[in-house]
């Protein structure tokens, strides 16, 4: 039912290339930080983006961030922490594709001449509020009970992100004979990348033999194939590519975007299996001028190990069905093809709903890491963003100037 | 003590149905599959909703469906999310396409949890949870 897609529209974009970059990113505490709201980790983390980029608070007047799902009027909340007023400020609702969304429109309100620097982020308790009380720790639910499905699902016993996601993989599977050992790599290479972050939540490596002895969750999903319950918070700082010329870091250029939305749902078509991440990532390549074989890193939206293997087809950079093969190659590895969830992902770092993952692609092409953690030579960074109802998604092409 | 102990145990949830859906659930009720099947263009959709995602006319029949289908994809609950399946787990919630064309969620049973399949085949059965209420399952066709 997929329309054949028009990228004239991403020809048009490709004006707004280069014209922004990336001038600070921060993140706040991670993991479990109990007796802090998300909107105070978002501040945290929005402080710290504030003193990265070395720009003072009184010339941000743009905030677009994606709030806690049971939050109204969230940017008026950051806005008030902050003390500034803003001529462009909103939130956003497409989930994990919120994030990426936030920098588009980033872009677009300062080439509008709609304000001049804006500050992005999202934060999030998870943890925290998964486990503040026993009651909360077995009930286990992250959104509040008003937006939770009334029928449909509950009556059967379908509840949760892990079991819309593993439908997929269940799909994948049958179709391209993916296995577990595929998704086990996933997880594995992501830790792998966590023990060298000091901020990661997990501490402790991975072995094979741990993925197979994890306890089930829903099949085929183990809890080592689902992305953490965190604490956490990350902020970007956008502004024009001139004004970043003259600030602290090395400027990070935004060079393409795009974004896609299988509205007609996950279960129809066959959106399982090709995901939104394939249009929108040839949206943000035609914008940007680049594709899959100038990626240097991606870092790729990790809410479950079988959406990186998707997504990897999606993107191009292995072709439909051949993920699980790319992935063993050790491609995911910093040593690999494509140095991918450098800094652990939402799998073993933090899940802030693709905020870090955002920070992290920035991070990785200012060239400041310690070699372990750098991907060698790295020039052109992909990030994605999936979520809502699995369905929207977001893609952000990032080079280092 | 013993219906102290019954009176406590956690219900599983019934369906709450929204304005569009009470139809489904009351032919569910009689042991009929019906879905909304549009008179302009004939297509058939699911979940309910009061025009035809297909071609936006409102004019539709309740039809009732053959209840043939095929495991699109599945999976298996471990976790018990919900006290009152406590007893279940393992158990398959699968996502049915329907010979007419649209999906939906239901539990595949009569069958042991490890030999289900995408693309198997099945038929539907109803099962009467409470009074008034019937859940429309699969089970191998």
């Amino acid at each position: 039912m997929s329309s054949v897609l028009d990228l004239s529209a991403a020809d048009a974009a490709s004006d707004l290339r280069d014209r922004c970059a990336i001038v600070g990113v921060g993140n706040s505490r991670l993991g479990k930080v109990p007796g802090v709201s998300s909107l105070d980790l978002l501040v945290e983390a929005m402080r710290n983006a504030i003193a990265d980029s070395g720009i003072s608070l009184s010339e941000i007047d743009g905030i677009v961030c994606r709030g806690p799902d049971d939050a109204y009027g969230h940017h008026q909340l950051i806005g008030a922490r902050l003390g500034i007023n803003a001529r462009f400020s909103t939130t956003l609702d497409n989930g994990g594709a919120s994030q990426i969304m936030s920098i588009i429109l980033a872009v677009f309100a300062i080439r509008a001449g709609m304000a001049k620097t804006v500050i992005c982020g999202y934060g999030r308790d998870a943890w925290s509020r998964t486990h503040a009380t026993e009651e909360a720790r077995v009930r286990n639910e992250t959104r509040p009970a008003s937006q939770r499905p009334r029928e449909f699902g509950p009556e059967y016993g379908y509840f949760g992100a892990p079991a819309a996601h593993a439908f997929g993989a269940q799909r994948h599977m049958a179709l391209y004979g993916t296995t577990r050992e595929h998704f086990a790599e996933i997880a594995m290479a992501f830790r792998e990348h966590a023990l060298r972050n000091p901020d990661a939540m997990m501490k402790k490596p991975m072995t094979r033999e741990d993925y197979f002895a994890a306890k089930m969750i829903v099949a085929p999903f183990c809890m080592l194939d689902c992305s953490l319950r965190s604490d956490g918070a990350g902020a970007v700082i956008v502004a024009s590519t001139e004004r970043a010329r003259d600030l602290k870091q090395h400027p990070v250029l935004i060079k393409g975007f795009g974004t896609h939305n299988n509205l007609r749902g996950w279960f129809n078509d066959d959106n399982m299996v090709n995901t939104a991440a394939g249009p929108s990532g040839k949206t943000a390549y035609r914008m940007a001028g680049l594709g899959p074989a100038d990626v240097d890193t991606a870092q790729i939206y990790d809410c479950f190990t079988y959406m990186v293997l998707t997504q990897l087809e999606d993107y191009g950079f292995c072709k439909k069905g051949e993920g699980g093969d790319f992935v063993s190659s050790g491609a995911l590895r910093m040593t690999g093809a494509l140095p991918t969830n450098t800094s652990g992902g939402q799998l073993s770092e933090c899940h802030a709903e693709g905020m870090l993952q955002i920070c992290e692609g920035v991070r990785q092409l200012r060239h400041t890491y310690p070699s372990a953690r750098q991907a060698k030579d790295a020039e052109i960074a992909l990030i994605s963003g999936h979520g809502g109802n699995q369905v929207c998604h977001s893609t952000l092409i990032l080079g280092r100037a | 003590m013993a219906d102290t102990a019954a009176a406590e145990k956690p219900q599983k949830p019934l369906p709450r149905p929204s304005p569009e859906s009470v139809p489904y659930w009351e032919a569910a009720a009689r042991h009929r599959l019906e879905i909304p099947r549009c008179n302009a263009c004939g297509n058939y959709w699911f979940p309910p909703s009061a025009s035809c995602p297909h071609c936006l006319s409102t004019h539709f029949a309740w039809t009732q469906v053959s209840g043939r289908g095929k495991v699109f994809s599945f999976v298996v609950f471990h976790r018990v999310y919900h006290p009152a399946w406590e007893g279940d787990v393992p158990y398959v919630v699968a996502l049915i396409e329907l010979e007419e064309g649209p999906r939906m969620l239901s539990n595949v049973v009569g069958i042991p949890v490890d030999q289900v399949t995408c693309d198997m085949p099945v038929k539907v059965v109803f099962d009467d949870v409470a009074s008034g209420v019937a859940l429309p399952k699969f089970t191998p066709a």
